[in-house]
């Protein structure tokens, strides 16, 4: 109920914000703000307050949508879900603050697709009816091609069309997938299902579950994304605002990894270990090639966007060993580079803004008049290159240990995307924060010292502590 | 109610009977009292009044049939709950297209109650064609629609493009109705029947010399129907009459008459059960992996809004066709809600997009044909419910959740998969992905923010009728788009 509440509490307060602006120049930003913080604490209170613990699948409410198709409004939650969740607040309200002075045009609406986006991804990760998690994963497409193709850069009708069209296309597969195993369902038990926790007692003889796994992974495997179709995401990310950047990275990315596990491992246990050399190969081949293309840029956004492909393929190489490690890993890696990949395009938003440009041709030796934005500059690209006591170090090590016991040339390979990293986040911090100084920059302000900081601060505690994301997580396995 | 008295032999037409056809008899009556009416008054007001006066008690009376059972109405006609809320989507249309016409003709001086009289014609002869059991009832309403649309197409007599489009139009359709009159005679001279549901012993199909001519029947027969629905590769005519016709009479011409030519084609394939002929199949399985693709591919490069949505139009036709190849005898209810379910989510988005064009176009200052794309460029800043209107519709069209569009493309999937018609559903995403490469550039151009210094006018909503209009049906497709249990109870009582 609190989480209907919740998606409901965002889709109106869209509605209202959108209005407010129109009266109130500037109220936009301040009501969402205050919007998502009150939600994210209405959130905080009904997990803590709830007598279970959420290692199983607390199915939450259920109700009956289309009768026609035995389809219901069931959304669940448990540890994987509330972690992502929670990962989505924290990025939501940095969202908000990057956009803060970026955004100049049509505010109000802006800021309606913004809330609207964030009330789909919650819906992606609680929905536990196969339709509606399918309704939320276009609800949450549709306000993110609209930000990108009406804030974006100067490409973004492009962009926007190209990430549409991938992550639509793969997802009717997808929708054929769920169809067709509902009505396996049907020809099984006699009723036609479309809920996830029936699909899990389904006895699906491997010669249909290999192609059903095949849909789903391929819908999942472009959202992450994995190689062969992992074109989309460099422009998506080049082209869209800051805030989109980091919602896409931070946010939108784990909802493939979240479907990888819920849906492809959980549901086709014996299609995933028949298919996991491939997906493996895959992992690997992203890994190597993200990390190489990320060098080779001279984009700041770009180098980033192509950082996250290869940090995606870390996530899939583990999720496909099926280790207790390596799944430890794989969520610890999504929200390290989740908060990671949202402080680089944070920075590139407050470069951008300062310089007009992300070449990195245009900077340089900006340590000289920003030295604050420069450490943290530092510190970031250190996550993303995996330095210890940051969270992405925790994240890659555990997978890498994980994949070592199952799949060791794997990740003897994998282990060469380690160096890649370790290069272009050099390239990126050397070529923007050191040599002669090109533009004279001032430092970080108030509100970015705030994003900045407390971006830091979570992958710092991560990185030491990082008992408080692996006991949390470890329900998820079995 | 009456009852024959002490009179065995049943009788020829019955109350029960009239009262099952009372919406074709009241539009008919309609007609008879439009015309006494032009000879008394001629004024645009008075005959449009009265025209939506006739439609709406025509769709009352339609609306309080969808409860009763079905029943046969001679032999001509049978009337069902599927014909019933076919006929309603007919009568739903004309009416919206009604006001539209209005405002479109009383721009003009001259005084035009003939349009107003084929409009009414044409929705008898939909009428007809959905209850039709028959070939002959079938060829009437054929007929009727055809000929009071030729009158509608060519009507705007000073426009550039109407003497062609109005040719293009009755040529081909009279080439059409030919055509299946032909493959009519060829089926009725081997089965000796006309009757929908006349039994045919199976084994004619098979027999070497009147099996062939039975099967070229029904391809001529198919091909006369698949004309009007604009299948590939009978399309040829649909973006040119699209453009040339007047736009209220565009969207009849996509909404009424796709409507009743496909509902009676599925009528008769259904109750004749030839749809378990192979060949029957493997022609349509051709005609929509072709509309399908073609469709969206032509669309792409089209700047032309009314010829755009001609092109997706074919494509949704080949769409459509896919629930009609892969039902079978025992889930032909399910068929029959996907099909309505379908053609109430293409009727609700054709309406709503020729809706804005007209809307647009009346709005142009220049005297300008045609809204091309650089006309909707910025809408949404400068007419945001015209522009909420057409992303709505597009999205439908597009088969994105949220919309009725998407439930409709649900059903298809699942007609298909149950089917296991892979190759249709691999032609379908791939038509789908190519379909988003026109639909999403059109929803960025409305939401553009650079527009010609002549468009920066801000447009509003003056007309109440419009305004009703414009908010019902984004109100429609959304409450049917995210409830869509209420179109399914409506198709299944």
């Amino acid at each position: 109920m609190t989480l209907s509440f919740i998606m409901l509490a965002l889709l109106v307060a869209g509605g209202v914000v959108w209005r407010a602006e129109k009266q109130w120049q500037g109220s936009a930003k301040w009501l969402s703000l205050i919007t998502l913080a009150l939600l994210a604490t209405v959130f905080t209170v009904f997990v803590m307050s709830h007598n279970t613990d959420f290692t199983q699948l607390q199915v939450l409410s259920r109700v009956t949508w289309i009768d026609t198709f035995n389809i219901q409004y069931s959304i669940a939650l448990d540890q994987l879900s509330i972690v992502l969740i929670s990962l989505t607040w924290l990025l939501a309200i940095i969202c908000v603050l990057v956009s803060w002075q970026e955004i100049k045009t049509n505010v109000g609406f802006y800021y309606f697709n913004l809330l609207l986006t964030i009330a789909g991804i919650i819906g992606v990760f609680i929905a536990v009816d196969m339709f509606l998690f399918f309704f939320f994963w276009e609800v949450m497409l549709l306000p993110m091609t609209a930000i990108i193709a009406i804030w974006g850069h100067e490409n973004r009708h492009f962009a926007a069309l190209k990430f549409f069209i991938f992550t639509q296309v793969s997802s009717l597969l997808m929708l054929v997938a769920i169809i067709a195993t509902g009505y396996f369902h049907l020809t099984q038990t006699g009723q036609l299902s479309f809920y996830y926790l029936d699909w899990l007692k389904l006895e699906l003889p491997l010669s249909v579950s290999q192609y059903l796994m095949l849909g789903f992974f391929i819908a999942f495997a472009v959202k992450l994304p994995s190689v062969p179709v992992h074109s989309w995401l460099p422009d998506a990310h080049t082209q869209a605002p800051t805030a989109g950047s980091v919602l896409l990275a931070g946010v939108l990315l784990k909802t493939g990894a979240y479907g990888l596990i819920r849906f492809v491992i959980f549901l086709f246990p014996q299609a995933s270990a028949q298919f996991a050399p491939i997906a493996a190969t895959l992992a690997v081949v992203s890994i190597i090639y993200g990390a190489k293309m990320a060098f080779a840029q001279k984009d700041f956004k770009r180098l980033v966007a192509y950082s996250s492909i290869s940090h995606m393929g870390f996530v899939m190489l583990a999720l496909f060993t099926f280790t207790n490690v390596a799944y430890q890993g794989a969520i610890v890696t999504l929200v390290a580079h989740g908060l990671s990949s949202a402080a680089l395009f944070a920075l590139a938003g407050m470069i951008y803004q300062r310089i007009h440009s992300r070449n990195l041709n245009d900077m340089g030796g900006f340590w000289q008049s920003a030295p604050r934005m420069g450490g943290f500059a530092l510190a970031f690209a250190g996550a993303a290159f995996g330095l210890p006591g940051l969270a992405n170090f925790i994240g890659e090590f555990f997978s890498l240990v994980g994949v070592f016991q199952v799949m060791p040339t794997f990740a003897i390979l994998a282990a060469l995307g380690l160096i890649g990293s370790a290069i272009y986040g050099m390239v990126l911090f050397q070529s923007s924060f050191q040599g002669t100084a090109k533009h004279e920059i001032i430092d970080l302000q108030a509100r970015e010292l705030i994003i900045c900081s407390s971006l830091l601060l979570m992958l710092l505690a991560i990185g030491l502590y990082p008992t408080l994301l692996l006991k949390f997580s470890y329900g998820v396995l079995t | 109610m009456m009852m024959p008295v002490a009179d065995n032999t049943p009788a020829f037409l019955t109350m029960a009977m009239a009262g099952a056809i009372l919406p074709q008899l009241i539009i008919a009556f309609g007609i008879a009292l439009a015309l006494l009416l032009v000879a008394w008054r001629r004024s645009q007001r008075t005959i449009a009044l009265f025209t939506g006066v006739v439609i709406v008690m025509a769709l009352l009376a339609n609306i309080s049939l969808l409860v009763t059972p079905a029943i046969q109405v001679t032999q001509l006609l049978k009337v069902d709950g599927y014909s019933t809320f076919a006929f309603s989507l007919i009568l739903i249309s004309a009416l919206v297209a009604l006001p539209m016409s209005h405002k479109f003709l009383s721009a003009q001086i001259e005084v035009h109650d003939e349009y107003y009289l084929l409009l009414l014609l044409m929705v008898l002869g939909a009428g007809v064609l959905v209850t039709s059991d028959h070939y002959a009832s079938l060829f009437l309403g054929f007929e009727l629609l055809s000929i009071s649309l030729v009158g509608l197409v060519g009507y705007q007599r000073e426009s550039q493009y109407s003497v062609e489009s109005g040719f293009k139009y009755l040529i081909l359709s009279a080439s059409a109705s030919s055509f299946m009159l032909l493959g009519i005679a060829f089926i009725y001279s081997v089965s000796g029947d006309m009757s929908f549901s006349a039994v045919i012993s199976k084994t004619i199909y098979n027999q070497p010399d009147l099996g062939v001519f039975f099967q070229l029947g029904l391809l001529l027969f198919v091909s006369g129907v698949a004309f009007k629905l604009s299948v590939a590769p009978f399309h040829f005519w649909t973006p040119d009459v699209y453009q040339g016709s007047p736009t209220p009479v565009t969207m009849l011409l996509a909404t009424i008459s796709k409507i009743a030519m496909f509902v009676v084609l599925l009528k008769c394939f259904a109750a004749q059960q030839y749809l378990l002929l192979e060949n029957v199949q493997q022609f349509l399985l051709i005609f929509a992996i072709t509309s399908m693709l073609l469709g969206n591919v032509m669309a792409l490069k089209q700047q032309n809004l009314k010829r755009l949505f001609a092109y997706s139009s074919i494509a949704h036709m080949g769409y459509l066709l896919i629930v009609l190849i892969v039902t079978s005898e025992q889930n032909l209810a399910f068929t029959w809600q996907s099909v309505l379910f379908y053609l109430a989510a293409y009727t609700v988005a054709n309406l709503s997009v020729f809706i804005v064009i007209e809307l647009l176009q009346q709005q142009l200052t220049t005297q300008q044909a045609d809204i091309t794309l650089s006309d909707i460029k910025g809408l949404f800043w400068r007419a945001p419910s015209y522009a909420l209107l057409m992303i709505l519709a597009i999205l439908s069209l597009a088969g994105i959740p949220l919309t009725m569009g998407f439930i409709g493309k649900f059903y298809i999937l699942s007609q298909a998969t149950i089917a296991h018609a892979w190759w249709l559903i691999a032609a379908l995403i791939v038509g789908s992905g190519i379909g988003l490469a026109y639909y999403l550039p059109l929803i960025f151009k409305l939401f553009s923010a650079e527009s010609s210094p002549d468009q920066n006018v801000k447009i509003s909503v003056k007309n109440i009728v419009e305004k009703v209009l414009v908010y019902s049906l984004v109100g429609v497709s959304l409450v049917f788009g995210i409830f869509p249990e209420v179109i399914n109870q409506l198709i299944n009582t």
